[in-house]
């Protein structure tokens, strides 16, 4: 009886080597920095010298800081506009490209159009960013000057720069540079699904619409869930952004928890209060994760 | 066990071996004066740079057998990073630093900075550098500037100055004004014939370096010491304040300033003056270089037209962190840097020396340049900038004045502002 135990456990054991160097490597380069950051938080501290024990005053203040809930909620756009708007349009993409294009006009075309939408992926956010920040210039922009050519001239203002539009501009950017990754995660889920599911519901009379419906999205839940974790993770995380387009702005009109943490981190030189907000900010981002994880547990159990 | 004690071994001499290396490291500092580590962020082609790439060369030829280790960094990584590395065992001998007391202030109250007093006078560069300009090198306990300890020595200076296109005035027949009514009627004229004046950058410092200008015409040296150096309570819903915030904001609605320009860059605003599409550019001297290669226009500067007071300080600081290693090379480069020679240099290249000998600038815009600046001095006219009293102004200062430009009212604008400087006060 305690042979096949005792092997079992050798063998549990026996992962631990290759084990190890990541997980040294997360606890120097995530774990410790984290335990530094949540210790930093109850602190007062400008970076340098002594920093001093303030328990939890800086938890205290960003309760009150009125700036700091507004860039929680400008998050719940960027979550909408980098997270559940690029699943959309990506499930519906990769479902058009894999079931229609790719087949009435071959492989090639659909992996070609693919590529184009993924393109923005490739593109280091900063480079994009930058382009974008000229693409949608007051003065000499393209899409002001695309608005002009198409008698549209009225519409053409400074979109960066009016709090009306400067969040869901942004918003808009990310989501073109967001397309593309649920899209290649959800095409290539699709290549495991069985072409007969589609050819019965096909010969049983299903438009595209209901093959999409009843075929395409229940057979790539889990896919769904990854996409849905990783870019609500990316978009709480969103910082480069809002760095390149607005800094924030204007008048704290675009500014984001990352965004805010590092201005007190490094403009303010209020370490600190800065390490506060990183801190609750992983909190959400870790609670979030452990949600969205029990979620697709339980959808894969449903699913058995 | 035998696999745990070989790992601890490993570990171990890893360990020996990284704490050996940063000895090593340690000791080439070091070794007997034969390195100068310097780190500046100017671009070659700038005033600056231009002149202390001289300047590196005469000392390299002053100083046989030492070796100056440049590396060029950017503004902002030094401004970000300073501390930490000021800290650490890899702070150069001498770097350039920016100052103020949010920046150069707050390393000199924290010790990372060498007392510089004693050079400064045994050299002479106390004599050298007019006591306007020794403001920002100069620091007290507290880390506010305009004290009595030198932690760092400029070499250039720079101030605000309207840079005009004079082919845009002449082409719409108006006449570069002298005065501020003469500013405000050359203004009209142009908006009357769809010509938007001044060019602006919302989403960086262009724009409440307006409102500080326009503040500055109704205060007075005991407003600015008060508001830059603590001496008394700022008060921005005074009268001062209150004329710049709300003029700023009627010169946005009279067209004067786009309202397109919320969002632009100070790169974008300048660029967009030296393409020809503005008449009038109201920035630093640090632009003069640049108007100077690339304007395709007949232009000139000028202070801001009746101005007593106008932006303006120091340059950036040469410093030596605490932690160098050779300060005697440090201090012998900064004064080759402090020499006519380099000044010259300077001066030629666009820049506003300190200490240059006025008939060495042969260039007649430089020359011009120059002698504004010594005439801001010689009346205590520099204001220093907006942003300089407390930390995070900057970006405090551009988000009110963003929203000042889309219409949110001027007090409520200067309330914030308010909060922050309140908030930002050395305790």
């Amino acid at each position: 009886m305690t042979t096949p135990g005792r092997g079992r456990s050798r063998e549990q054991w026996g992962y631990l080597p290759y084990l190890l160097p990541g997980l040294l490597l997360f606890t120097a380069v995530i774990g410790v920095p984290f335990l530094m950051n949540i210790g930093t938080s109850f602190t007062e501290w400008t970076g340098v010298g002594a920093p001093e024990w303030i328990g939890l005053g800086n938890y205290r203040e960003l309760v009150r800081d009125g700036e700091f809930w507004a860039s929680f909620r400008h998050n719940v756009l960027i979550i909408f506009g980098m997270a559940i708007v690029p699943t959309m349009i990506g499930l519906v993409l990769a479902a058009a490209l894999t079931d229609l294009v790719d087949r009435h006009f071959g492989p090639r075309t659909a992996s070609v159009l693919r590529a184009c939408v993924y393109l923005p992926q490739v593109l280091p956010v900063v480079i994009a960013g930058v382009v974008w920040s000229w693409l949608l210039a007051p003065e000499n922009g393209a899409v002001n000057a695309l608005l002009d050519a198409v008698g549209l001239g009225s519409l053409a203002h400074d979109w960066l720069g009016d709090p009306a539009t400067a969040l869901w501009s942004v918003v808009g950017v990310m989501v073109w540079m967001q397309i593309g990754f649920p899209l290649v995660i959800f095409m290539s889920g699709l290549q495991r699904v069985d072409p007969s599911l589609y050819e019965a519901a096909e010969i049983d009379g299903a438009s595209w619409g209901r093959r999409f419906r009843h075929v395409t999205v229940p057979q790539i839940r889990p896919e769904i869930f990854v996409v849905l974790l990783w870019t609500t993770i990316a978009a709480l995380k969103a910082f480069p952004q809002i760095f390149v387009l607005t800094k924030g702005g204007p008048g704290g009109a675009t500014n984001v928890p990352s965004y805010y943490s590092w201005v007190n981190f490094f403009e303010k030189s209020d370490v600190g209060y800065g390490s506060a907000i990183a801190t609750v900010l992983t909190l959400v981002i870790l609670a979030l994760t452990v949600v969205f994880l029990r979620l697709q547990a339980r959808d894969l159990e449903e699913g058995r | 066990m035998i696999k745990a004690g070989r790992s601890a071994a490993v570990l171990a001499a890893l360990a020996a071996a990284a704490l050996s290396l940063t000895a090593c490291g340690g000791d080439d500092g070091g070794s007997g004066g034969k390195e100068l580590k310097l780190w500046h962020y100017e671009a070659p082609d700038s005033a600056m740079g231009k002149a202390w790439d001289e300047a590196i060369k005469e000392f390299e030829a002053t100083h046989p057998g030492v070796k100056v280790t440049f590396e060029e960094k950017g503004f902002e990584q030094i401004q970000k990073t300073a501390p930490m590395v000021l800290n650490s065992k890899d702070a150069p001998d001498v770097m350039e630093y920016n100052k103020g007391n949010a920046t150069a202030g707050m390393l000199s109250r924290q010790g990372l900075l060498t007392d510089l007093t004693p050079e400064v006078t045994k050299r002479g560069w106390d004599k050298l550098i007019s006591p306007n300009v020794q403001v920002t090198a100069k620091y007290d306990a507290k880390g506010t500037m305009g004290g009595d300890t030198w932690y760092g020595v400029p070499d250039y200076a720079e101030y605000l100055q309207v840079y005009y296109n004079k082919d845009l005035f002449e082409k719409n027949d108006v006449k570069i004004p002298t005065t501020f009514a003469e500013l405000t009627a050359a203004m009209d004229a142009f908006v009357a014939k769809g010509v938007t004046p001044l060019t602006n950058a919302g989403a960086e410092y262009m724009a409440h370096q307006f409102v500080y200008q326009l503040a500055l015409d109704k205060a007075d040296r005991a407003w600015v010491d008060a508001f830059q150096r603590y001496t008394g309570k700022t008060n921005f819903n005074d009268a001062a304040w209150t004329y710049g915030a709300t003029t700023f904001a009627d010169w946005v609605k009279k067209g004067y300033i786009a309202k397109k320009s919320v969002s632009l860059k100070a790169e974008d605003a300048g660029v967009a003056f030296m393409s020809g599409k503005f008449p009038m550019m109201f920035s630093g001297s640090w632009w003069f270089g640049r108007v100077a290669a690339e304007a395709k226009f007949d232009w000139e500067t000028a202070v801001w037209p009746g101005a007593k007071m106008t932006l303006g300080s120091g340059g950036n600081l040469w410093v030596v962190p605490k932690g160098s290693e050779n300060k005697q090379l440090a201090y012998d480069f900064i004064d080759i840097t402090m020499k006519k020679q380099a000044q010259a240099t300077l001066g030629n290249a666009g820049g506003v020396p300190v200490a240059a000998d006025p008939s060495a600038i042969t260039d007649a815009k430089a020359k011009k340049l120059i002698a504004d600046f010594d005439g801001l001095t010689r009346s205590d006219g520099l204001a220093y900038y907006p942003d300089w009293p407390v930390a995070g102004f900057y970006d405090a200062w551009v988000a009110q004045t963003q929203k000042l430009m889309n219409g949110t009212a001027p007090g409520e604008v200067l309330g914030g502002i308010q909060k922050t400087y309140d908030g930002g006060l050395p305790k």
